[in-house]
Parts: C-alpha cells; sequence; structure tokens
C-alpha cells in the first residue's frame, strides 16, 4: 500500500511516519508532499492509496486539494490531520469528503482508531 | 438631514471579549502539556513555574482571527528551542541545527498548540501559518492569558495574547514584549 503525507512542515511529515510505524503500519511505502499542489500533483504521478494531508498548508489547502480531487473525479481515500480539530473542521472535512479528521497532538491509538480497517 | 453621532451605535458594537474571558490557565496548560508529550517526548513534562528568560530569545507564533484576534505565541532561549527541535526530530537531527530546521520545528509546537487553543474559543476563526523570530508586541494588558512553565528546567513563556489595543475608556495598556 502507498500513503502519501502531505505537511509543510518536515518535522510533522516524520513525526506522522514515525507514528504509523508505532501502530504497527510500518511496510507500507510513503510519499511525501510538502503543500496541496504538490499532494494533488502526486496522486496523479504516484497512485497512492490513501492520502494523509494536514489542512492549513502554503499554495494549496489540504481542503482546496481534496476539493480538486473530488472535482477531477479522484475517489482515493482522504484523511486529514491537523492541529484543528473543531467541530466545525470536521463537519467541513466530511461535506467535501475526508474519511476522517486526526487532530494533533496525535498519538498511535488514534492512529489506529482511524486507520483501522482503512489502512489493509 | 444631518444626524449627530452620539457615539451609542459604536460603543454598542464595540465590545468584544478579551481571552481571559474565554479561555483560562488551565486550559491552555493542559493543550500545551498535551502537545508536548506527543511531539517531544512520552516523559517530557512541563512544570507550571516561572523562570527567567535568557537575554537570547525566540518566539513561534500562530495568529486566530476570529471572534477573538489575536496570537498563541511560545517564546523561549534561542538554545531551548533548539533542544525542542532536536527532540521532535529525533534520530533525523542533524549535527548541526539550521534555522530552517528550528523554524520548522518550534513553529509545529506553536501551530499544534495554536490549533487547540483556536478550537478552545468561539469561532469561527481562522488559524495562520507558524511564524518564528520576535513575538508579536502585547497590545492590551487585560487580553493576555500567559502561561510560565519550565520545560528541563528551561524557561518557556505560553502566551495567548490579543491583537488589537484597549478600547477607549477601558484600562489603560503598556506596551510590552514578551520579556
Amino acid at each position: 500500500m502507498k500513503i502519501l503525507i502531505a505537511d509543510d512542515s518536515r518535522v510533522m511529515r516524520q513525526i506522522v511516519i514515525r507514528t504509523l510505524r508505532q501502530a504497527g503500519y510500518d511496510d507500507h511505502d510513503i510519499v511525501e508532499a510538502e503543500d496541496g499542489a504538490d499532494a494533488l500533483a502526486k496522486v496523479s504521478s504516484e497512485q497512492p492509496d490513501l492520502v494523509l494531508s494536514d489542512w492549513n498548508m502554503p499554495n494549496m489547502t489540504g481542503i482546496e486539494c481534496l476539493q480538486a480531487l473530488r472535482a477531477s473525479g479522484s475517489a482515493v481515500p482522504f484523511g486529514f490531520v491537523t492541529s484543528e480539530g473543531s467541530a466545525e473542521m470536521r463537519e467541513k472535512a466530511a461535506n467535501a469528503g475526508a474519511l476522517f479528521l486526526i487532530a494533533k497532538p496525535f498519538t498511535e491509538d488514534t492512529f489506529k482508531e482511524h486507520l483501522d480497517g482503512v489502512i489493509a | 438631514m444631518t444626524t449627530t453621532d452620539t457615539g451609542e451605535r459604536r460603543r454598542a458594537s464595540d465590545t468584544r471579549p478579551v481571552i481571559t474571558d474565554l479561555i483560562d490557565e488551565a486550559t491552555v496548560e493542559s493543550i500545551a502539556a498535551e502537545a508536548w508529550v506527543a511531539l517531544v517526548g512520552e516523559d517530557e513534562v512541563l512544570v507550571p513555574l516561572p523562570g527567567d528568560l535568557p537575554a537570547d530569545i525566540l518566539s513561534s507564533w500562530v495568529d486566530v482571527v476570529g471572534p477573538w484576534t489575536g496570537s498563541v505565541v511560545l517564546t523561549t532561549g534561542r538554545a531551548t528551542a533548539e533542544e525542542l527541535s532536536r527532540a521532535l526530530l529525533r534520530e533525523h537531527a542533524p549535527e548541526v541545527l539550521d534555522d530552517e530546521d528550528v523554524a520548522d520545528a518550534f513553529g509545529e509546537i506553536a501551530n499544534v498548540v495554536g490549533g487547540n487553543v483556536k478550537a478552545a474559543l468561539p469561532g469561527p476563526s481562522a488559524l495562520s501559518l507558524p511564524q518564528v523570530g520576535n513575538a508579536p508586541l502585547v497590545r492590551n494588558q487585560a487580553d493576555v492569558c500567559r502561561l510560565d512553565v519550565l520545560w528541563r528546567g528551561e524557561p518557556v513563556a505560553i502566551s495567548v495574547q490579543g491583537a488589537l489595543p484597549p478600547l477607549p475608556g477601558s484600562t489603560p495598556t503598556r506596551k510590552n514584549e514578551v520579556s
């Protein structure tokens, strides 16, 4: 399985990768994107099986990326990993077609809770 | 017909909350403690004690714009900001950290703390991308919720501070950076 991780923070991408491994998802291919525009391009070029994306990013936000993906006909499973976990953001994410929203700070248990069933 | 501006309508619409009406230190402390454990490390605790910040300090912050507008600012010694960055990077930390590494890691802590502070405030609000450098000025002492903690014995100040000056007629303010 190929997982695309989009976050403008390199440190946070590493923390997401580390947490995936700690949660037991350690034998998957990881592709990194540094903003929403990069993620959009890499969904097309890399054909990931899952996108884990930050919300607030320069160039193109995570929600704009998701909306662009759905508008282009892509149904790639998409989840947010973001510091903003308010009810309002969760509703926006769900309405745009996100499977889940993991709020930062997260633990390996948070990842397991949201990703079991999504990652084979 | 001319009308006289009595100021009544302006005064009625000028009421706005200050941060201490919306969030308390205990909530900020809880948010920061959770961020530290998740990002910095499981055994990393914040001790709620004030300490003297060194002369060479660095701040990271995010801005919140909404019914309450201001910044969530972390300030610590530059050396402590570097130590925090190393803790986040763990085995990926290079031998010599460059400014970009510190800006990324220290900014991300402000982003996580700020995002959770934003979620505790009335919305809808927008959150900026994190910035690192000299903290925004405190423009209204009455619109500040500040928490002083020690991490590994080093002082860290967490300030949730309004961006706007006090309204006319309210308590006078003094300009003061986090120090």
